[in-house]
C-alpha cells in the first residue's frame, strides 16, 4: 500500500545520488523488496515507472529483487530464511527468532553511464 | 561508459523522518505514547473509554483519535474523562506523522503520563506508518474470526501487545482462542495476548497492568538507577 509515496521517497534518494555525480546518466535502479516490508512489488514497479518516464532518463530500468524474510535464532544463533509464516528455527526448533533481513525496502544500487570516464569518477 | 554504484540504503520516507522527530518530542516530555490499531469495530474506543475510567486515579492521560469522518469517538472518550483530539483524515486510511504532530498542539505533553493514539480502523496501512510511538497495540475481537493474525501478519509482527476483545461473545462465534494464540505465536512468539471484554469489564485488569508496566519501563529508561 502507499507505493506511490514510497516510489517518491526512492526517487528523491536516486536524485540525491545523481546530484552528487554530474555528467552521469541513469541507466537502472536496483531495489530490494523484503517479503515482510509491506510493499507490493507490482504497485511499486508501476509507480516507479511513472516517475522514471517523466524524468530526464525515461529509458532507465527499474529492477526489483524480492528478498525472503531472514531471521537469527536467539537460542542457537543459526540464521535461516523462510517463505512461509513458520518462524521455527530449522536447526534447534526454537520459535524465538528476530528478523535480520526482508523487512524493508532498500535502494541496492544504481547503474550510471557517462561519456567521459576521465573527469567524473562516481 | 557504464558504472554500477552500490548503495544498499534503506528507503527513508518523509513519514519516517517525522516519526523520529515525534519520538524525540515524546521522550523530552517524558510521556508514554501507545498507538492502537485494529479493524473497524474491534473496540479501540471502548478500550480507551474503559482505560479512561480504570486508570484515571493513577495516570494523567490524553488521546488523539483518527477517523475518516465525525468526532463521535473523541466525544465518547472525553465523556469517559480523557481529553481527546479528533483528527478527520477525509479519505485517509491511516494517521501519518504530520497529522499527529499538528494534533499535539492541543496537549501539554509534559503534563501527561500517557498519550494514546487511536488509529483509523484498518489493519493494513497503519502498520507501516510509524508515529514515533513507544508501544504499538493491535486490538482484535472474537466476531472478526481467529485468523486475523495470519491475514494481517505485518500489523501483528510490528505489535508489542495484542488485546483480544469481545470475549463475552466468544461462545456465540466460531472463534477458537487456541487457534488465535497459535497464529500469533507463529508470527511473533513473544507477543502477549490480553483477553478482555470491554462490555463486561472482564480481563481489563490485565490490560491496565500492561499499560502500567509500559509506563514504568519508560520511567526507568528516563532515570536509570533511580529505582
Amino acid at each position: 500500500m502507499h507505493e506511490v509515496s514510497l516510489a517518491q521517497a526512492v526517487w528523491r534518494q536516486v536524485k540525491a545520488e545523481l546530484a552528487g555525480r554530474p555528467g552521469y546518466r541513469l541507466r537502472a535502479i536496483d531495489l530490494v523488496v523484503g517479503a515482510f516490508s509491506g510493499v507490493d512489488p507490482e504497485s511499486l514497479e508501476f509507480a516507479m515507472g511513472l516517475l522514471v518516464g517523466e524524468s530526464d532518463w525515461p529509458d532507465a530500468a527499474v529492477r526489483l529483487r524480492p528478498e525472503p524474510l531472514a531471521l537469527v535464532c536467539n537460542d542457537c544463533g543459526q540464521e535461516f530464511t523462510t517463505e512461509t509464516l513458520d518462524l521455527t528455527c530449522p536447526t534447534c526448533g526454537s520459535t524465538d527468532a528476530d528478523p535480520v533481513r526482508g523487512t524493508d525496502l532498500r535502494l541496492e544500487s544504481l547503474e550510471l553511464e557517462t561519456d567521459d570516464a576521465e573527469t567524473h569518477p562516481a | 561508459m557504464p558504472k554500477r554504484i552500490r548503495l544498499d540504503k534503506a528507503i527513508v520516507t518523509a513519514n519516517d523522518r517525522l516519526a523520529a522527530e515525534l519520538a524525540d518530542t515524546y521522550d523530552q516530555a517524558g510521556v508514554l505514547v501507545v498507538n492502537l490499531m485494529s479493524s473497524p469495530g474491534a473496540g479501540k474506543t471502548s478500550l480507551l473509554e474503559a482505560t479512561a475510567r480504570g486508570l484515571a486515579d493513577r495516570f494523567r492521560m490524553a488521546c488523539i483519535d483518527g477517523d475518516l469522518a465525525t468526532d463521535r469517538d473523541a466525544q465518547r472518550i472525553q465523556r469517559a474523562g480523557m481529553p481527546c483530539t479528533q483528527i478527520n483524515t477525509g479519505g485517509g486510511c491511516h494517521l501519518n506523522g504530520k497529522q499527529v504532530r499538528d494534533a499535539l498542539d492541543a496537549h501539554r505533553l509534559d503534563r501527561l503520563d500517557i498519550l494514546f493514539i487511536e488509529n483509523v480502523g484498518n489493519l493494513v496501512c497503519p502498520a507501516v506508518f510509524d508515529l514515533g510511538e513507544h508501544r504499538r497495540v493491535v486490538v482484535s475481537s472474537t466476531p472478526e474470526g481467529d485468523d486475523k493474525p495470519i491475514k494481517y501478519p505485518v500489523a501483528f509482527r510490528m505489535a508489542d501487545g495484542v488485546v483480544l476483545n469481545k470475549m463475552d461473545m466468544v461462545d456465540a462465534t466460531d472463534f477458537s482462542v487456541e487457534a488465535f494464540r497459535g497464529y500469533v505465536a507463529d508470527i511473533k512468539p513473544s507477543l502477549s495476548i490480553i483477553e478482555v471484554s470491554c462490555k463486561t469489564g472482564d480481563g481489563l485488569v490485565g490490560w491496565f497492568q500492561w499499560v502500567a508496566e509500559a509506563r514504568d519501563a519508560l520511567s526507568r529508561k528516563a532515570a536509570p538507577g533511580a529505582e
